[in-house]
């Protein structure tokens, strides 16, 4: 379970202003939930993101996994990032054994495991490329497999298909459901798209703009497993984009009033 | 890059060389100079070509490419070291930051004296030189690699478990060599000027020190035998060195 409790986060910009990102925000995830993280640029999500991930420790407030405040990054909370972040100088294989080393596997080990996961993410024969070769997609499907090689209870995913074309996206979508359905770790999961967020997700956390508010928490009462073709047609699900899509509406007018 | 691109390249960089070339003969040629001043060409590959042969001149050759790698060696040793520790650790970088802003843009040929001095006209007189000179380059390039890091690699791999003591190997130098490369390249060529301005205020051997016995007797093809096996081990070192990026950088975008 990951607690966040009362967190605000005041940054110092340049002109020595402070600047409120995240005010008094106060959630729970339960284990096993895929939650969505909803909310105009700027609202504070990937600054949510990074408490609970350790990279950022909050002004206010505190962030906890498993009861235990969260001091630091650790394997136990996997960050997907949107710009990819895989390391340039390290094949494929290298990116996703990278944290098995780590975690202190054993290299013939690491390297079986790995090849594995670098096909269950469908980039077979791709293990000895280098990230600079691979389209969008198939970097962020290293990025997954890399973070899921150190098996994190908590996938930290930060718009990680922002950067993506509409097609490359909804297979991405698809892929990271059924890997989800499989194992059911706890995903946080930033996007300002509301399709995608009503898609994936159990629940909805909607924000408000800056400084970031939580306005509303929609459970999405969709049955599991989700087909897209289906759920598309699905009134329910119809009727959840619509209802966001109204929150975000009022929130951004919520913004232009002094 | 593919092999062809590559081939085009080459033949491209060694148009204008041969025209350089072509101008040195035709001035040579139409007398626009005397030929004890400036010898054409092939008088100076030929005596080249048969000094290559003689333990002497290898011996001039060998002294001075130890000192250019010696004096390379240990700036990029400590231009690498400091660099990463000043970008990585705020106290080194402010006792280091004043330093190098006033000793980066001193000639470090001004302190050849007080070197002659300190070390004798040995060999150390001159590696420190070359160090001083191909250190600054080499150095604030690795600092400026190092300083703009990606944060989400280093995140990344903190994630995956890399403890803090341990980013700086693991993730901030290797993302670092690119640029540190480029430092190099400058330092090196920089190191092939300097050794040879050092062999040529003070020396007993090397191809500088050749270079100023020549003039002395007005010996004019033996002059320009020095100058341009420098230019042609420059070209070599350099190459060497384009190899070694290529390698360590076939994963970074845009090589
Ligand atoms: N390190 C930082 N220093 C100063 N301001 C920051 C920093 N990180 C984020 N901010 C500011 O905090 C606000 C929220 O940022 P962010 O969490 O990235 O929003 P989102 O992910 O919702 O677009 C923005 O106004 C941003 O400029
Ligand atoms: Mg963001």
């Amino acid at each position: 379970m990951i607690e966040i409790d009362h967190v605000s986060q005041i940054f110092r910009t340049s002109g020595r202003q402070a600047h409120l990102a995240l005010s008094d925000i106060s959630l729970t995830i339960e284990d096993g939930a895929f939650v969505s993280i909803l909310g105009p640029s700027g609202c504070g999500k990937s600054t949510l993101l990074y408490i609970v991930g350790g990279f950022v420790s909050p002004t206010e407030g505190v962030a906890r996994v498993k009861g235990r405040a969260i001091t630091g990054p650790g394997p136990d909370r996997g960050p997907v990032f949107q710009e990819f972040a895989l390391f340039p100088w390290k094949t494929v294989l290298g990116n996703v054994m990278y944290g098995p080393r780590q975690q202190g596997v054993k290299a013939a080990e690491a390297d079986a495991q790995s090849r594995r996961l670098i096909e269950m993410v469908g980039l077979k024969g791709f293990e000895n490329f280098y990230p600079k070769e691979l389209s969008g997609g198939m970097k962020q499907r290293v990025a997954l497999a890399r973070t899921l090689a150190y098996h994190p209870a908590v996938l930290l995913m930060d718009e990680p298909f922002g950067a993506l074309d509409a097609h490359t996206r909804t297979r991405l979508q698809n892929d990271l459901l059924n890997i989800w359905e499989r194992d059911r770790k706890t995903v946080l999961f930033v996007t300002h798209s509301v399709d995608e967020a009503v898609f994936l997700s159990d629940k909805v956390v909607v924000m408000t703009r800056a400084p970031g508010r939580i306005k509303q928490i929609v459970d999405i009462e969709l049955p599991r497993p989700r087909r897209r073709a289906e759920l598309l047609l699905d009134p329910r699900y119809q009727k959840y984009v619509v209802e966001i899509e109204r929150m975000i509406d009022d929130t951004s007018e919520d913004g232009l009033r002094p | 890059m593919n092999a062809r691109a590559l081939t085009s390249e080459v033949l491209l960089g060694i148009i204008p060389i041969a025209l350089a070339v072509a101008l040195w003969q035709a001035i040579s040629s139409f007398g626009y100079a005397p030929v004890t001043l400036l010898p054409p060409p092939g008088l100076v590959f030929s005596r080249l070509a048969q000094q290559l042969g003689t333990s002497n001149f290898q011996h001039e050759i060998a002294s001075t490419l130890f000192r250019l790698f010696a004096g390379f060696s240990i700036a990029v040793i400590l231009g690498v070291g400091i660099g990463l520790a000043a970008a990585t650790n705020p106290v080194v970088n402010a006792v280091v930051r004043p330093i190098v802003r006033v000793l980066a843009p001193l000639p470090k040929v001004a302190l050849y004296p007080a070197l002659l001095l300190l070390l004798g006209f040995g060999h150390e007189s001159k590696i420190t030189l070359v160090a001083a000179d191909a250190l600054f380059p080499i150095l604030l390039s690795t600092y400026y690699g190092a300083s703009m890091v990606e944060q989400k690699l280093i995140w990344s791999a903190m994630a995956a478990g890399t403890p803090r003591r341990q980013i700086l190997f693991k993730v901030v130098l290797p993302a670092a060599v690119p640029s540190i490369l480029t430092g190099c390249r400058i330092g090196l060529v920089i190191s092939c000027i300097v050794v040879f301005l050092a062999e040529m205020i003070s020396s007993t051997d090397g191809l500088g020190h050749m270079l100023v016995t020549a003039a002395r007797t007005f010996q004019a093809v033996d002059m320009f035998v020095p100058l341009i096996t420098i230019s042609l081990l420059g070209l070599i070192l350099n190459g060497l060195l384009q190899g070694l990026r290529s390698y360590l950088l076939r994963g970074f975008p845009e090589v």
